[in-house]
């Protein structure tokens, strides 16, 4: 085994291995570095594969070759109360061709394959192998230092693709210690259901998926929950705040459960086999809680470099990291033409980043992770319209109010005109 | 949903070197023990009676929310070795 690379990717994740493809493509000598028996043994996420364009131009052929579950055509946003659901749903023929705009995937079939297409191409791939520390020399990294197989890899660069807790972006100094404001942790649970079933209650065709997002069925802790349908099988979970989790006093699989069991979820789900339970923590501190991307000898790509971004609608991480690690691998093969690995060089990385949609959207919704830090947004305010949907619809024989005026009264008695504008504010900064 | 339940469906390949070790004088005195609750594997259990925190590692998943959350610096956290750990199959 050459123990010289030209570059080490630390994680054959999606960032990882996207990068690795890039370079050897390039005829690059690339070693790909992955802790599990396999790589996706460790990854997890919610479920939806968004439609990413470098991965459409690199890998053309993708979707008929990679194994997807369903392309998604339906998204709903349901606010949740313990008794009830206000729901949103939009169904969009245009989320029926391709470009599809996302897929439900597995993560450990998706990873797989994506760092095979990187060995295809060339890219030697080291399973089993936990990178431990880094190797400097000259003032730069230099490689990484490895545990279960035991060794030494040496490179030219190294770029940090190992996922939300990046020790190697630590011990790089380019982070600091790891906090609680700025992550979520996201836990599932895979359900098995006939695939007729599943088409049948959710109102799907063929290869036809939904999202939904749950907002209000999290016990009161910051976050929100999900279900996404697979082929045979569906995905639901949630994703909380970790410091808004740490003080809640309690614990994230009874709040699960307590989204099983709600009488709107629980229809859903019913007789459906449980498969497997995982959970992964989430960068979710937003543009400022990125560490730095680049030092001598190295770059940092994906959840590694904290490149995820949530409003409360949108959950973006995997089309960020797989772009991001191509930015990476454009800039490595830079560095290496003009044989200069300094962080004057690596910084063209930076710049790429900061030009793509990846920073462009973080410094969009730079101001949601701030709004999302709000009880009342996960609990009053889905109480509210829930309250005001029923006294919409609810035929007693009492004289009604117009909408404006009932709505104002609801918003009144539950959450107080200051708060509401003050919230108001906060959300239209962040979102409008 | 029995939270032991659950762990069963997840694969591991367990080490018999542990890469989670706490500092059970630095758990003695902590005022809120988040990693007993917020673990989504229930790997931490506090005892009263003995005042000690333990943690059975073979069954975490590697979120790293323990690690996170602890903010006494009780826990000497890290990835298992290469090959072993948690093995997801579909999730």
């Amino acid at each position: 085994m050459a123990k010289y690379f030209d570059v080490i990717i630390v994680g054959a994740g999606p960032a990882g291995s996207l990068a690795a493809l890039k370079l050897a493509r390039a005829g690059l000598n690339v070693c790909l570095v992955e802790r599990g028996k396999h790589p996706g043994a460790k990854s997890m996420f919610g479920g939806l594969l968004h439609n990413t364009p470098v991965l459409n131009e690199m890998l053309p052929d993708f979707h008929e070759r990679v194994p997807l579950e369903r392309h998604v055509y339906k998204k709903v946003l349901a606010f949740m109360t313990p008794d009830s659901a206000v729901s949103l749903t939009f169904e969009n023929e245009g989320f029926e061709r391709p470009p599809y705009n996302g897929y439900t995937v597995f993560r450990p079939a998706f990873d797989r394959w994506l760092a095979d297409e990187a060995v295809r191409e060339g890219a030697l791939l080291l399973t089993d192998c936990t990178a431990e520390d880094l190797i400097r020399k000259d003032g730069r990294i230099a490689g990484v230092t490895i545990k279960g197989r035991e060794g030494k890899l040496r490179s030219n660069i190294v770029i940090a693709a190992d996922g939300v807790l990046s020790f190697i972006a630590k011990k790089a100094g380019l982070r600091k210690e790891f906090k609680a404001r700025d992550m979520g942790v996201g836990i599932k649970l895979l359900l098995g259901l006939p695939e007729e079933t599943i088409n049948e209650r959710f109102h799907l065709a063929r290869d036809e998926g939904a999202d939904i997002s749950f907002v209000g069925a999290t016990g009161g802790i910051w976050g929100g929950s999900f279900l996404y349908t697979n082929r045979e099988s569906i995905s639901v979970g949630m994703v909380v705040h970790l410091g808004s989790l740490k003080t809640s006093g309690k614990a994230p699989y009874d709040v699960l459960d307590e989204l099983l069991q709600h009488p709107q979820v629980r229809k859903l789900i019913k007789g459906a086999v449980p498969l497997e339970y995982s959970a992964h923590l989430i960068p979710e501190g937003g543009i400022k809680a990125m560490p730095r991307v680049y030092t001598d000898g190295m770059m940092v790509a994906g959840d590694a470099a904290g490149l995820c971004y949530t409003n409360g609608i949108n959950l973006e991480g995997i089309n960020l990291a797989m772009t991001s690690g191509v930015l990476a691998a454009e800039t490595a093969i830079r560095a290496l033409e003009i044989g200069d690995f300094s962080a004057r060089t690596l910084s063209l990385y930076k710049k790429k980043l900061d030009e793509s949609f990846i920073i462009k959207d973080m410094k969009t919704f730079k101001n949601a992770v701030g709004m999302m830090h709000s009880e009342r947004l996960f609990q009053t305010y889905p109480q509210v319209l829930a309250d005001i949907m029923d006294k919409i619809y609810r035929v007693d024989g009492v004289p009604r109010s117009k909408l404006l005026r009932l709505a104002r009264k609801e918003v009144q008695k539950q959450v107080g005109l200051k708060n509401a504008i003050t919230d108001g504010i906060k959300i239209g900064r962040a979102l409008l | 949903m029995n939270i032991e339940n659950l762990q069963q469906l997840t694969q591991f390949q367990i080490d018999e070197q542990p890469h989670i070790i706490v500092d059970k004088e630095i758990c003695k005195t902590c005022d809120h023990r988040a990693c007993v609750l917020s673990c989504p594997a229930n790997c931490y259990t506090w005892d009263e009676a003995t005042k000690l925190l333990s943690v059975v590692y073979e069954t975490c998943l590697e979120c790293g929310t323990c690690y996170v959350v602890c903010d006494k610096g009780a826990l000497d956290w890290s990835y298992p070795r290469g090959g072993y750990g948690v093995c997801y199959r579909l999730t």
